[in-house]
């Protein structure tokens, strides 16, 4: 295949444990300026490009890396067949409690996962070894462990994830954009959908009626590219129940107006005000324009969302931003501080720092935090 | 001149009402809340009622559950706004009983009472939308600082304490939440932040919440500040509960949860506490409203991403 004998680019200095570093408005400029975040943007935009025109199951080139990760994906749906949720335990709660073991067991496995990466190598000494980044962004990409939530900076996490690997070099945007989309990023989706609905989880940060979903951007942002040479669709044709049972299997837009429909009571009008305004644009092709435009207005620019990206030596940290500051929150599966039932473990030194209790970590953390804005 | 009954008249059907009478009625209201304590005394009988989220028509619901204002007393623990369609709505009709019938309704905050949170979760977008400027948006600010932070309901003792969120490690007793200086934004840290951002969980004391602000707090710390303060039972809101409400530790701290299927899709029905004089409660269950697919707002022009 033609990405067999293609060598990993390493990055210079080796690989880091990524960690936190846009922490105030300040740091925010700073990334918005960045070479990372032009990065992303350009990535998202060739992802979006090589969609252009195209049905979910267009005809597209499939290389050996691309089926690797989508084979790691279908483990990830394993794992969740392993984590039932079990009925009437704890019925006050909205998100279910099993979906922590569910990341749990991600988290434990995912270093193994992506040893199905066969260009990443066998596992090395760990600043040798692209894993100890890649990592981090793959289990992010979940969801949140305790709060049981997901969002768009979730979703970006997985996008980042990908990023990572194009800068490695293990998938190259010449043969594989459009795979990466069509096949991984809607096998992700998919994921995603089932994670959803089985554990119940709660829309992170979401801007409730007012913002474009309560889960995802980036479906509405390829799928506008993929409708945008349509004949016939037009941006109104969500609101028609035919056209949607017609196109949702063809078309990611399609698919999560359907979600949404289903999820959601009463009209998309009432509860999507935003997608509603949307489908007045004319054509499909201002909305996918808008779409960018959007995602970076919503999404990459907004503190309360970038103020959790990680930052590594493959996705490196802005000039001059905030220094790490490590928090409870960064790793959270490593510290496994089960909430609720149970009490707090407090997590020693394995952050190098030594701390005497869960309240005192806190209250430190507090004094040495940039005070992140929080989860409702 | 102002004129209060048109202007619930009109809130009632969702409508908008001008600007100008936004300004008055958050300054009329601002003057009332500025006189009132950090911890209001709030006689029985009085129906309380937890987040809200902008969710109008279910509000409607609620003070048919209830009983009408000023004909039941209500307390409210905040979190009017956000998420909703209809929070500004929501939150005016909400200041306009209280400027008009300042003893029937008393407004505790909550953590989305806050400029911060609010540019994160709708509320911002919607005033903008509706408005097309952030000037409403700054007037109901204005007025969030200066929403009480709890409530004492019944002045003898066992009575019932109210707050949006629940305790902070800073507070032993209720006495030392009046010597707050409440008149600002929600800070981050400390016991005002506390109160309207911990949640109560099965811990032993404090634990740290995963929302990154407040705390958890366990039976132990309830049962303390339940006899510390001579009160029977602490109410607050700020959790999503699929019953409405749910007690916990030995009913000794209640959680109500106002607004049914939440985000139009959580399933959820919703309760308020009517607390009577001999401080009995009693739950009344509500479910969501069909929301009329014709009754639907006028349309805006698209956002400018899409100009
Ligand atoms: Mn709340």
């Amino acid at each position: 295949m033609i990405s067999q004998s293609i060598a990993i680019t390493k990055p210079a200095g080796g690989y880091i444990k990524p960690v936190r570093r846009v922490l105030s408005p300040d740091d925010l400029n700073k990334w918005i300026g960045s070479l990372s975040y032009t990065q992303v943007v350009d990535f998202v935009e060739q992802l979006s490009l090589a969609v252009k025109g195209k049905e979910n199951d267009a005809p597209c080139n499939v290389s050996e890396s691309v089926n690797q990760i989508l084979h790691i994906l279908d483990k990830v749906g394993d794992i969740i067949e392993l984590h039932p949720v079990i009925q009437d335990k704890e019925t006050s709660r909205f998100g279910k409690i099993e979906f922590r073991d569910f990341y749990d067991e991600i988290t434990l496995k995912s270093n193994d996962l992506l040893l199905g990466i066969s260009d990443l190598g066998p596992l090395i000494d760990s600043t040798q070894d692209p894993r100890i980044e890649l990592c981090v962004y793959f289990n992010e990409s979940w969801g949140n462990r305790t709060r049981i939530d997901y969002g768009s900076g979730h979703e970006l996490n997985f996008i980042c994830f990908l990023l990572c690997l194009k800068n490695l070099n293990i998938l190259n945007l010449d043969w594989d954009a459009t795979a990466i989309v069509l096949k991984i990023f809607i096998k992700y989706l998919s994921v995603m959908r089932i994670l959803q609905k089985k554990y119940w989880l709660e829309p992170a940060g979401s801007h409730g009626v007012w913002g474009l979903d309560d889960y995802h951007f980036l479906p509405f942002l390829f799928g506008a590219s993929q409708l945008s040479l349509h004949k016939h669709l037009k941006p109104k044709s969500i609101h028609d129940k035919d056209y949607i049972e017609m196109f949702e299997n063809k078309y990611m837009y399609f698919h999560c107006i359907a979600f949404i429909n289903d999820v959601k009571t009463a009209s998309l009008r009432w509860h999507s005000p935003m997608l509603d305004d949307i489908s007045g644009v004319k054509t499909w092709k201002k909305v996918a324009e808008g779409m960018v435009k959007m995602y970076k207005g919503e999404v990459l620019n907004r503190l309360p969302i970038i103020q959790h990206f990680f930052f590594g030596n493959i996705i490196k940290a802005p000039e001059g931003v905030s220094k790490n500051r490590v928090t409870k929150y960064d790793y959270e599966s490593d510290h496994k501080n089960r909430l609720p039932g149970g009490h707090i473990h407090t997590w020693g030194d394995c952050c190098g720092i030594k701390i005497p209790s869960a309240i005192a970590a806190s209250e430190m953390l507090k004094k040495k935090e940039g005070h992140r804005i929080p989860f409702d | 001149m102002l004129d209060l009954d048109i202007c619930i008249e009109l809130l009632k059907e969702c409508k908008c009402i001008p600007e100008a009478d936004v300004q008055e009625i958050c300054f009329k209201a601002q003057e009332l809340l500025m006189e009132e304590g950090n911890v209001q005394l709030v006689d029985t009988p009085v129906v309380i009622c937890g987040d809200i989220h902008g969710q109008l028509h279910d509000l409607l619901t609620l003070f048919r559950a209830g009983g009408d204002c000023p004909d039941s007393k209500y307390l409210f623990l905040g979190d009017f706004v956000d998420r909703g369609f209809y929070s500004l709505e929501s939150f005016l009709l909400l200041l306009c009983y209280k400027v008009r019938y300042p003893d029937r309704i008393a407004l505790v905050r909550g953590n989305h009472e806050s400029r911060q949170i609010t540019q994160v979760y709708g509320f911002y977008d919607e005033c903008l939308r509706k408005y097309g400027s952030a000037n409403v948006w700054r007037y109901c600010c204005e007025v969030f600082d200066y929403l009480s932070l709890g409530a004492l309901v019944g002045n003898s003792s066992g009575g019932v304490f109210c707050v949006h969120g629940g305790l902070s490690p800073d507070i032993e007793s209720i006495k030392q939440i009046k010597l707050i200086d409440r008149k600002k934004e929600v800070p981050h840290e400390g016991a005002m932040c506390d109160l309207l951002w911990s949640d109560p969980d099965d811990v032993p004391g404090w634990a740290i919440s995963p929302r990154g602000a407040g705390f958890l707090f366990g039976k132990m710390e309830v049962d303390k500040f339940l006899h510390e303060n001579n009160i029977s039972l602490i109410a607050r809101a700020h959790q999503l509960v699929m019953e409405g409400y749910k007690e916990w530790f030995d009913g000794g701290l209640v959680t109500v949860w106002s607004a049914p299927n939440y985000c139009y899709r959580c399933g959820n029905v919703a309760a308020v506490l009517k607390i009577d004089d001999n401080l009995n409660r009693e739950y009344k269950i509500f479910e969501a409203t069909i929301q009329d697919a014709n009754a639907i707002p006028s349309k805006k022009p698209v956002t400018d991403y899409f100009l």
